[in-house]
């Protein structure tokens, strides 16, 4: 699940010095084809899914050979030697999703030895000096959108008090920290009428997730909206709101672009969906290899931030499909 | 004094007596800390967990009662409500009116997770593999196929009117939930005072007693693993009901709740014990502690904890009355 | 009852494990309401020349008569359903079900109608004939829907041989049945044995403990190597001349 990637949004400070340790370019090897290879967290997840459609399509415009590789597991125990693997077979540039910010880092070291051009995507290895860039989406600025849509929907006046609930996966996996702080800040900040009540964890299970907001939603008769905070948690509780009769009575604010979710703004059960954009980390990723081969370090940001985009009853059907990730 | 006291260590040795107090202890306790607890709403909710909890515990518990394990359960409850989703947004498609493609969508679910139970089955008798090991590949197998099939995500549009059904009509049962109440019984009744339960013990008790007695062993581990599969496939059923979609990652760790309410339930993982009023009340147990952690505000992270303490006061509690039986 | 034809007969077998011969040649008669012994040192081909009689092997060579009738035994249920029954010297019994479950194991009785169909059992009336059955052959269980597991080793065994006794009707196998007995248990299990032989049973025993051979069998046959080396009535041998023939000080 893309909630379980560690990502760990610590600002990346001294960006310049960083920058000036950086590779020097490879001498462009001219003619031949340059050769990608991207490592996920967790190969089937729909987010990284639509993370490679992006990146197929960039690598075919940018006339460069695309790998996909990864484990079903996100854990680093089973992308380590993934990452071996790959090396092994000496691409010209690597775009790592690493599952660990320590464990991946001496897999980094290894490939810079053998001269290949590291780029991070989603989340990051600790020491980035022999990274080249590390993009990822702005899961803080997505809670924050998320309160937002939530305040929107539930008609947000001054002066009311509004009792919210928060669905998460976990209590440590680095995108549902980020997402939740990014919420609470929004809240504290924008709307000090809404109260937060309770907060409970799925372990990415759609079923356990739907069990906490049907007891939620009994023990507070009172509750006006719900942030899931991921894909399986916004399933969970989307059932919960059709199965009670609840849907427009209390806003649903989830995230991920699962098809099956995005259906549900068109039945006015989500209010909203904050999702991500792994099509644009793709592409961003590939043309940075691109430009460094070429030369152009000069174009090359450091940490990108890819921002998150709010999907709702009133995004274009066009829109909708480009953001839904691919199952 | 002496009679009063003889009625009162029977009524100790009684798992399923000792249960029922553990589950009003528990009941007036939550409803204590926040007297919303004791409404029909809250034992609706209750209900809904117990529903497909239930029905892996009590194919667990034949399979635990025969002396095996079956670690496969939770995923074959996955694998089927995929199967069983992917089938009903075909039939759907096809303009197929809801209720037959949801009673399609049934006898598939059923299937698949007899089929995963045949593999358990066949894998036991016929390739000599332990229960253990055999349930753990057809653990894995299922769960990554759920993955594979779906990518992960969930899978959506069948019948409009899935998620209708689990909402609470009889007091706190759905229309689903009372139908398998009464398969709860109606399995009762097999295990308890039909042949199929009395081999089941026989084989769990000493299979070699069983074989030289003429009981077709091997035949009847197939059909008690297929048994498991099958209920697993209802319990996929059911979540496609409650999600109103099929979700890959539905029933994920089922077989570690199954094995528990069993375990609480009194049943003995060395075979030839068990009782399946004990694995309804365990079940019941589990989704009430879940249920009553939420609604009086304790961090759910407690539940694994308080879960863990049952187990082990299950099994204690099962040692004292083994060991006062071998006194005697 | 005292027919000149043996109800139960071996003739000619010969038993072969690869290269292995474990039974040559064996000859062996059981007529009604007799027990016959059978004895000899391990590995002398007991187990084997059971595991024939039962149908648990199928003997390389050889003839087996049933009533005089030829028989082969593809499977021990075969045996069985003709009428033999064999108490292995592993216990028989599943311990956690009661008494009278133990005795109909594999021959339940079931409700008539349709809930018979589904399998449903006939409990109270097993419960009573597992009980009459059990004090036919002077075996006094306290209740028969108590757990085998809560009986004492004695009461187990003369539960198992009560079982046996209560679906033959014409052989019963008994490989060492008073094994890990106390004297006084042991003693009942011998009782239960007579009884079982007045009621025109023929019976193998099975056996290590001499003593117990020479007190309740009406013949011996004595196995050595895999041949049978002596078969004569109980009252030729004392138990000097017994283990004499069993192990080959006496001989041939």
């Amino acid at each position: 699940m893309a909630s379980k990637k560690k990502l760990s949004l610590v600002a990346v400070a001294g960006a310049a010095a960083l920058f000036a340790s950086a590779a020097v370019p490879a001498a462009s090897q001219a003619a031949t084809t340059k050769t990608i290879a991207f490592v996920m967290g967790a190969i089937n997840d729909p987010f990284f899914n639509a993370m490679k459609a992006g990146a197929v399509a960039e690598a075919k415009a940018k006339g460069v050979k695309l790998v996909w590789q990864g484990d079903v597991q996100y854990s680093p125990a089973t992308q380590i030697p993934v990452v071996d693997q790959v090396l092994a077979t000496k691409p010209d540039g690597l775009v790592l999703i690493p599952t660990d910010p320590v464990a991946l880092q001496p897999s980094v070291a290894k490939a810079k030895a053998a001269g290949i051009t590291v780029v991070n995507v989603d989340t990051h290895v600790n020491d980035l000096t022999d990274v080249v860039s590390f993009i990822t989406g702005d899961n803080a600025d997505g809670g924050a959108k998320a309160a937002d849509a939530l305040a929107t929907a539930m008609r947000y006046t001054n002066g009311k008090k509004y009792q919210v609930v928060v669905g998460l996966t976990s209590a440590t996996a680095t995108t549902n920290v980020a997402r939740l702080e990014g919420f609470t800040k929004a809240v504290a900040a924008k709307y000090p009428g809404i109260q937060i009540v309770d907060k409970a964890y799925s372990q990415s299970d759609s079923a356990i997730a739907n069990t906490n907001v049907n007891n939620w939603l009994t023990k507070y008769p009172n509750l006006r909206g719900i942030f899931a905070i991921d894909g399986t948690n916004a399933s969970g509780a989307a059932a919960a709101i059709q199965a009670k009769g609840l849907i427009g009575k209390v806003a649903l604010v989830g995230y991920d672009a699962y098809p099956a979710n995005v259906k549900l703004i068109q039945k006015k059960v989500f209010s909203a969906l904050i999702a991500q954009d792994p099509a644009a980390e793709a592409k961003q990723a590939i043309d940075t290899l691109v430009d460094f081969w070429a030369g152009k370090t000069s174009t090359i940001v450091k940490n990108v931030v890819i921002p998150n985009v709010v999907l709702s009853g009133t995004t274009s059907k066009a829109d909708l499909k480009a953001f839904t990730y691919v199952a | 004094m002496d009679k009063a006291k003889f009625n009162a260590k029977g009524l100790l040795r009684n798992q399923q007596v000792i249960l029922l107090v553990v589950l009003f202890a528990m009941a007036a306790f939550f409803t204590s800390q926040n007297s919303i607890f004791l409404t029909n709403a809250v034992f609706g909710n209750i209900i809904s967990d117990w529903v497909p909890l239930v029905l892996i515990a009590i194919g667990e518990t034949f399979v635990i009662i025969s002396g095996g394990i079956d670690l496969s359960v939770g995923s074959a409850v996955g694998l089927s409500g995929i199967i069983a989703a992917f089938s009903m947004r075909y039939f759907t498609a096809h303009n197929m009116t809801d209720n037959l493609s949801l009673t399609l969508g049934l006898l598939i679910s059923i299937g698949i997770g007899a089929v995963v139970g045949l593999v358990n089955g066949f894998l036991i008798t016929k390739a000599n593999m332990v229960p253990f090991v055999s349930t753990l590949v057809t653990l894995g197998a299922a769960r990554g196929l759920c993955i594979v099939l779906t990518a992960g995500g969930p899978i959506a549009d069948g019948p409009s009117n899935a998620i209708d059904l689990s909402v609470p009509k009889v007091g706190p049962f759905s229309y689903p939930g009372v139908a398998v109440l009464g398969l709860v019984i109606i399995l009762g009744l097999f295990m308890h005072k039909a042949r199929f339960g009395r081999y089941t013990f026989a084989i769990g008790s000493n299979a070699f007693a069983a074989r030289s007695a003429g009981i077709n062993v091997n035949r009847h581990l197939v059909k008690i693993y297929a048994l498991s599969g099958a209920l697993a496939g209802i319990a996929g059923m059911y979540f496609y009901l409650r999600l109103g979609v099929g979700s890959p990652t539905s029933g994920q760790s089922g077989e570690l709740n199954a094995i528990a309410a069993v375990v609480i339930g009194g049943a003995s993982l060395s075979g030839g014990v068990g009782k399946l009023l004990g694995t309804a009340l365990g079940s019941l147990i589990l989704v009430t502690v879940t249920s009553g952690l939420i609604i009086i505000g304790v961090a759910a992270n407690w539940n694994q904890v308080v879960v863990a303490i049952l187990i082990a006061a299950a099994v204690f509690s099962q040692g004292i009355r083994t060991l006062g039986k071998k006194n005697k | 009852m005292t027919s000149q034809t043996p109800i139960y007969e071996a003739r000619n077998i010969s038993k072969s494990y690869g290269s292995v011969d474990a039974l040559v040649g064996v000859n062996l008669k059981i007529h009604a309401g007799e027990v016959v012994g059978l004895v000899g040192d391990n590995g002398a081909g007991k187990s084997t020349l059971v595991k024939c009689l039962s149908g648990a092997h199928q003997p390389t060579s050889g003839q087996m008569l049933l009533d005089g009738k030829e028989v082969e035994w593809k499977t021990p249920h075969e045996a069985i359903e003709a009428g033999i029954e064999t108490l292995y010297q592993e216990s028989g019994l599943a311990p956690d079900l009661s008494v009278s479950s133990n005795v109909f194991l594999g021959r339940e009785e079931l409700v008539k109608g349709p809930l018979g169909r589904l399998g449903f059992l006939a409990q109270k009336s097993m419960d009573k004939k597992a009980h009459e059955d059990l004090e036919r052959v002077g075996i006094a269980v306290p209740a028969s829907n108590r757990a085998v597991s809560q009986l004492s080793g004695g009461q187990r065994q003369a539960v198992a041989i009560g079982r046996a006794v209560s679906w033959a009707s014409k052989i019963i196998i008994l490989d060492e049945p008073t094994n890990h007995l106390g004297a006084r248990q042991a003693g009942e299990v011998l009782n239960i044995i007579e009884r079982v032989k007045s009621e025109g049973f023929g019976v193998i025993f099975i056996s290590h403990t001499l003593p117990h051979v020479l007190q309740v069998t009406d013949r011996v046959a004595v196995l050595r190597l895999g041949r049978l080396v002596a078969d004569k009535p109980t009252s030729e041998f004392n138990s000097e001349t017994l283990l004499g023939t069993i192990t080959g000080l006496i001989g041939e």
